[in-house]
Order: structure tokens, then sequence, then C-alpha cells
């Protein structure tokens, strides 16, 4: 199985006492009556990650030969490796009880997300060449990224069904400032040594099928809009000036026990149809040739040159089309899954009063919580255990060792603390990462300030 | 309103605590500036095959010693050949059935038609059971690599060197580039 991260929060997942928990599973247990986050300062959000290489790696400063090290770090990583980087800023969190079953929950929050995957035969052609790979195709289905900025409005209910099942839903909509998209292209690009051709090699260029989809990339790169306009412009396509899309988050939470409880959730199972401001560059065909063939018709070194040359280009470019068009086309926001196992323990025995009925309150929680997102080509999946306990009162702490590409010594701490109505929670994922940076592949940290209301 | 003593006291200790700690070790990014794409291309360029008719003028009929032809290779003028082309190891080959020797010259010239750099080689006679190859390899080093950058036009000039034999036969040409950049 692959494992990985991006987008993950798995230390916010299961933490009812924290309405971002809401956010990766609207069917979350829900341990309060109302939130209300400090306008972008709810949830701020940072991660940055790559599968297969560090600073290090490349920048090490023991060793002076730095073009080897690139050298063999492209050689070293394969199609499969990746970078990632997200970013969300909550910009208006809210919620409230409706009644006892019921809690509503809404918000804005901006969000950019960047994927890639390494571009390894473009990344060899373009720095080694094709001398030391002749017979071997260069693969342009390497080439295969995604990227999006956008802004997303949201309404969600959690709803209690029984003592055993707590059920939610979120409504989604999305308002495209930004995209990028260049997945599922195809062809190869090979010289074939040709012994017995007319020429010492042959360049096959075959079946090349290679797109690049933009949305709102057009008014980003012209230079005649000033600083207010382009101000102007994002604030239209963040308030759906733009791109628009649509999508749900489901989710449940079902006690096997009082004590076990298993839950699960889908997140942005949505689309965007991205319509304005579009730009699509593609590149297609086949194509092969030995080189040019002179005829000899008898000019000479002082007479004009035959176009060869404009024929050969002419031939190129009508076997293989670059095109630059305006078409509209969609895009499926990359959902993610969750889903977990969670044993709760140390019963806190609040005093005994015949008067009030109370639930078990556990102070203890141990889990395991698997998490996913789609990507192009593939799911991908990391996996994570925990252990969630209020140290005191005021101070809830979770610890979660998780296993994903970038590391096997990730090991993530959410502090939480509320004073009163007032709550900050501060998380940070592979904490050994912060030794040196240089030498860690992956870092994600989440933090916010909200008041969280309680009857 | 004010955080509990500890609690505050402990978030500045893990901030402490990270702040000391966190930190980019062990690495010179100033590196980046030394960090170069050495590619190595190999691509091929012309290839012919003539005969005696291609010896032949079409108008008067009469043989002609010399046959030339010019190719512009519009490349040589584009940035990647301007600023970063370092090396080019040229490869010519010749397959002669004809009974006759020629004289090979190859003419990298300026759009003005100045002769930048100029490969002349002969070319061994063979025969139509048994071809001869003739191959040339030509080095243009960095010292010299403006000859190339300066060229925009390969000519190919072949003059045949009678003898007694009957002028018939196939010479087959081949070429290729090796081009190394230094990005």
């Amino acid at each position: 199985m692959l494992l990985s991260q991006g987008q993950n929060k798995q230390l916010l997942y299961n933490v009812s006492d924290l309405p971002q928990t809401l956010m990766s599973n609207p069917g979350a247990i829900v341990n309060f009556d109302g939130h209300f986050g400090i306008p972008l300062f709810s949830h701020i959000s940072l991660s940055a990650g790559s599968s297969g290489v560090n600073l290090f790696d490349i920048f090490d400063d023991s060793n002076p030969n730095v073009n080897q090290r690139v050298t063999s770090t492209i050689n070293r990583l394969t199609s499969k490796d990746y970078f990632t980087a997200q970013e969300q800023l909550e910009i208006l969190s809210m919620g409230w009880r409706l009644n006892k079953d019921d809690y509503f929950s809404a918000g804005i929050y901006q969000e950019m997300d960047l994927f890639a995957y390494f571009p390894k035969d473009p990344a060899i052609l373009v720095s080694q060449g094709n001398a030391n790979y002749i017979n071997v195709p260069f693969d342009f289905s390497h080439v295969s990224f995604t990227g999006e900025v956008l802004t997303v409005y949201h309404l969600g209910l959690n709803r209690k069904i029984d003592n055993q099942l707590t059920v939610g839903a979120r409504v989604k909509m999305y308002s495209g400032i930004f995209n990028v998209q260049s997945v599922n292209n195809t062809g190869i690009f090979l010289t074939r040594n040709t012994p017995e051709g007319p020429n010492y090699y042959r360049h096959f260029a075959e079946d090349i099928d290679v797109r690049v989809n933009t949305s709102g990339f057009t008014t980003l790169r012209d230079e005649n809009q000033t600083v207010q306009e382009a101000s102007k412009d994002l604030l239209s396509k963040s308030f759906f000036g733009g791109n628009i899309g649509v999508g749900i988050d489901l989710g449940a939470t079902y006690k096997i026990q009082n004590n076990l409880i298993v839950t699960g959730s889908i997140q942005d199972l949505g689309l965007m149809f991205q319509r304005d401001d579009v730009e699509n560059y593609t590149y297609k065909g086949t194509y092969q040739t030995d080189g040019i063939e002179p005829l000899f018709p008898g000019i000479g070194p002082s007479g004009a040159a035959f176009p060869y040359w404009d024929e050969f280009e002419d031939e190129v470019d009508r076997n293989l089309v670059d095109e630059t068009l305006n078409e509209s086309y969609v895009t499926w926001r990359p959902f993610k899954l969750n889903a977990s196992l969670q044993f709760r323990f140390g019963e806190d025995c609040p005093p005994c009063d015949y008067r009030i009925q109370t639930k078990k309150i556990y102070q203890n929680k141990v889990g395991i919580h698997l998490f996913g997102i789609k990507r192009p080509g593939s799911l991908k999946y990391a996996l994570s255990t925990y252990y969630d306990t209020k140290v005191i009162p005021n101070l809830r702490i979770k610890v979660a060792y998780t296993l994903d590409d970038f590391s096997y010594t990730n090991v993530g701490l959410l502090l939480s603390t509320q004073l009163k109505k007032f709550n900050f929670y501060l998380a940070a994922d592979n904490l050994f990462g912060y030794l040196n940076l240089a030498k860690s592949r992956y870092q994600s940290v989440q933090l916010g300030f909200q008041f969280i209301l309680n009857k | 309103m004010s955080f509990p003593k500890p609690i505050l006291k402990t978030y500045l200790f893990l901030l402490l605590i990270a702040g000391l700690t966190s930190c980019v070790k062990d690495i010179d990014l100033d590196q980046a500036e030394s960090i170069t794409l050495q590619p190595d291309l190999q691509v091929d360029l012309l290839i012919f095959d003539v005969d005696e008719v291609d010896f032949r003028d079409p108008i008067t009929n009469n043989q002609k010693t010399i046959i030339r032809d010019t190719v512009r290779l519009e490349f040589l003028d584009d940035d990647y050949i301007q600023n970063d082309l370092s090396e080019v190891e040229f490869s010519f080959k010749y397959i002669n059935s004809f009974p006759q020797s020629f004289n090979n010259s190859i003419f990298f010239l300026s759009e003005n038609n100045n002769v930048q750099h100029r490969v002349d080689f002969p070319i061994d006679p063979g025969s139509m059971s048994s071809p001869v190859t003739t191959e040339r390899i030509e080095l243009i080093e960095q010292a010299q690599i403006g000859v190339i950058r300066r060229s925009i036009k390969m000519v190919v000039e072949i003059e045949v060197l009678p003898n007694s034999e009957p002028f018939t036969g196939e010479l087959k040409f081949q070429s290729k580039g090796l081009f190394s950049f230094q990005f």
C-alpha cells in the first residue's frame, strides 16, 4: 500500500472538543454547544512535502559537487515520487446547537492545494539529454500535476440519531480563483539506433498527447493590469465571480460499545466547472525523422538555399500540433477519506447527583486512523495511531504516530487549551523534522483561536 | 481574561524548545548558483543518397564532377545554441559503391556566406558488391564553439575523381551532431 499524507489532519480528527473536527468528519461527536472562530485566525493550516528528496540531498555542505548530487537525485527519484503543498485559511467559522441532537455549522475558508508527480523522464531528457539513452523511451505520461486556489463556502448539519449513531453532512460551494491541471498525458520520445537505416539514428515522437488546462491564469499574467484591478479581480473570483463548483462532505460515528467507536467520512466529494478565464495548451501528434535530405539541385554556396528547413518545420508542425484553446473543462476536487477505530478509557466520574443525568466522559483515547486522498492516477493513504488525553482540565494533548511516504518517524503533537470560552490549539506534525528542517521531507502545522461555548 | 500561568508557561516552553531546536543545518544554499544542466543531445542532421544521375546536368545532360547543396540549420540561431552550447561532435559517414574516389567538403557558413568552419576528407572508392564506408568525426571544442554559433547554413560539396572505371554506383551520406550544453 502506498502511504502518504497531504491534507491529512490526523491530529484534529476525532477531537470532539474542537470544531475543526467537524471539517474532517461532519458526523463527529460534538462535545460543545456553539463555536465562533476569530475571523482569519480560527484555522491556519500549512503543509509541504516531498516523498523522495529533501534540501540536504541537494545542498549538503560537506560535499561541494552539487551537480553530481542533482544528477544522482534525478536518477534515484521515480515517477511515483511527488511534491505537495497545501494551505488553508479559515475566514469565518461558526456553529451552534439547534437542539439536543442537531448541531449546525457554517463558514468560509480559502484553500490552496498543489500536487505534482516528479516528471522523471522529461527531467532526465532536459538535464542529461538523449545521448546516454539511445533506444530508451522518454515517457511524457510522467508529466502529471494539479494546482488550485479557491474559496469554500460551507453549511453543515450534525445529527445524533440515537445513543449509538451520529451522522453529518456538509454542503460546499467552491469559488475558484486559479486552477491548473495536466493529467492523463501520453506519448514517448525515442532516439533509436538504426544501423540498417538511412542515418545513425531515427527520432520518434509517438502518440504525443500533452494538455495543460488553466483557469484564472490569463488575468494573473496580464501585465497591463494595475494592482487595484488585480486585487478587485481576485476578490471577485473569491465571491463566485469566476468559476464555481459544488461538493459535499459526509460522515458518521458509531458507538460499538460505550468505549469503542468507529468513524468514517468523505470530504470534498465535488467538482469544479472551469468556464471563465480558461486557457488550454495542447501538443499532440506522431512524427519520426532521420534528418533533412538535400536533393542537390545545383545551387552553390553563394546561391539561395532551397528551403529544406522550412519544409522540415512545416512537416513537424503538421504532425505535432501545438495549440492554445479556450475550452471549458471540469475538475474533480481531491476527495479525502477518513476511517478510525477508537478505544476510550479512564472514565471521569462527575460528582454524584441523582437529579442530573450524566454521560460518561472518558479522559483517554487511543485509536487508529486511516486517511486517503485522491490524487491523479491513484488514491494515496496515511495510517496513524494516536493517544489523546486531558492532562489537566484545560489542556488536551494528542500524540500521533503516522506512517507515510515521507518518514517512518512521523510523530505529531496537538495541544488544545480552553480558558472559559476561549480556545487555542496548535498541532504540529513530524516533530523530529524540526530538529533539522533540511533533512525533513514533510512538515505541517495547524493552529487557531476561537470561542467554544458550552451551556 | 488571561491564561493560567502553568499553561502559558507550557506553551512558552514548547515554543522556546521549538525555536531553539528547529533549524536548517548542514546545507549550503549558495550552491544553488553552481547548479548547471549539462544535457548531451544526439541529433540527426543531413542524409542523402546520390547516384550517377545526380552528377548529370538536368538541362545539358553533361556529366558534372562537383555537386553541392545548402541546407539552412535555423536552430543554430536559437538562444540555447547561442548562449549555452559548449561543444559539438559531428559524425559524417559515406557509404560508397562507386568505383571512383570523391573529395568531400562540408562548409558551415554564416548568414553572409562567410565560411566559419570547413571539413574536408576523401571518400574511398568501393564497388556495387562491396560498398566502402568512410567515416569522419569532427570535434568542435568550447574554444572554437563560436564558429558554430556564427553559422546558419551547412553546405555539402562532393567532387568525383574520375578514373577508367565506369561511373555508376551509389553514394550514401549520414550525419549527426552530439550537442553538449551547459545551462
